[in-house]
């Protein structure tokens, strides 16, 4: 009886043990240490809600918020990218006339891998899993190049050339960088992810279907 | 005497009360400057001395972002022309999708403030406006000039 205990007792501590020494769990723990050490935070809100209410307090900004990138982002990007990070946008965040100084700090491959993991946990409840599934589609495409030619902020890449304007962040790559459920929340309600930018809010104007058509098309592009 | 009085404050009462609400629904607390909403918004591709050369203006655009500071070209839209197509977009005025839609972005009060920019930029007038078949344009004192002379 009291051996059967012991055993039992064992049992259950190496079970824990085991549970406390898994990498799934120690990533997380670790990458938000590093955020935390590396000051991360001094340029990307990681706590939501979205804090801005004027254009200065946008403009106030110096990087993109990250409150929400465990569901704006793909995880297999956000550690490719943090170990190698190259511009997004072509310009600088918040500027109008000067170019990206591509000067983002860069991790080592294992503390990508564990800010990547930290970054995943930062969800928010607005974005629906499964609401999109990401392709090439006629309406998505002929609402992002003809009916609102979203084109003319976000440069992508037209048979392997760069076409399009520089504001915006650029969409070349969309498929592997952005989740497509993402992009559909972020379309239909801006206001709680970023209630002052300067994209316009197009609800209203492109209709909910069209959104899932379009957030689709751009999920897909390369 | 005593009545005329009470319907006076009654209406002055009413009048404040509107001019209140009046306000508070075109100047909310949140509304930006039209030189803000220019440089945040418009010089993206109008540029930000709205010469047509904002960032987005590239060489592979099939279009190029109209040049507010032109008396030619905004001479051509009237006033309630741009304020449709900041509204609406470039195709509400039959013009290019680039032109996005501001409407759900921008108050009517903050459109209307942009447009009165605009117009200084370009230092011009729009072009004179169609009404019941004669071509008017509505003067700083309010009237309205006719082609042929004055129309009150």
């Amino acid at each position: 009886m009291r051996v059967s205990k012991v055993i039992a007792s064992l049992a259950l501590s190496a079970f824990f043990l085991s549970a406390s020494s898994i990498p799934v769990l120690a990533g997380p723990g670790d990458g938000r240490k590093a955020f935390e050490a590396k000051k991360c935070g001094q340029c990307h809100q990681s706590e939501g809600p979205a804090r801005e209410k004027t254009i200065k307090d946008q403009l106030a900004k110096k990087g993109p918020e990250l409150w929400y990138a465990g569901s704006k982002f793909k995880k297999e990007f956000l550690e490719r990218w943090l170990s190698d990070p190259r511009p997004i946008r072509p310009l600088e965040y918040n500027s109008l006339t000067k170019k990206n100084p591509a000067n983002h700090p860069k991790l080592a491959v294992a503390e990508a891998v564990d800010m990547a993991a930290y970054l995943m946990t930062l969800k928010s409840v607005d974005v629906l899993d499964g609401a999109v599934v990401p392709r090439d589609n006629p309406k998505g495409r002929a609402i992002f190049i003809k009916k609102q030619s979203c084109y003319g902020c976000h440069e992508v890449t037209v048979r392997g050339n760069k076409a399009g304007g520089l504001s915006g962040p650029a969409l070349t790559g969309a498929s592997k960088r952005l989740n497509p459920d993402w992009i559909y929340a972020y379309m239909t309600k801006p206001k709680i992810f970023k209630p002052v930018k300067d994209m316009p809010d197009y609800t209203g104007y492109i209709s909910d279907a069209e959104m899932k058509d379009l957030s689709a098309y751009v999920g897909g592009l390369d | 005497m005593t009545r005329d009085i009470m319907g006076k404050k009654a209406l002055l009462a009413v009048v404040a009360v509107l001019t209140f609400f009046a306000g508070a629904g075109t100047t909310s607390a949140l509304a930006a400057t039209a030189e803000e909403n220019y440089r945040f918004y418009c010089a993206q591709c109008h540029g930000l001395e709205g010469r047509g050369d904002g960032p987005n203006a590239t060489e592979n655009q099939p279009v190029s972002p109209r040049d507010h500071t032109s008396a030619k070209e905004m001479e051509k839209l009237t006033d309630e022309d741009i304020i449709n197509s900041i509204t609406d977009g470039g195709t509400a005025t039959s013009k290019s999708s680039l032109m996005p839609p501001f409407g759900k972005t921008l108050s009517r009060s903050e459109i209307s403030e942009l447009k009165g920019l605009l117009r200084k930029l370009c230092k011009c007038k729009g072009k004179w406006l169609g009404r019941q078949g004669v071509l008017l344009k509505k003067r700083s004192d309010g009237k309205y000039l006719r082609q042929s002379g004055l129309d009150t």
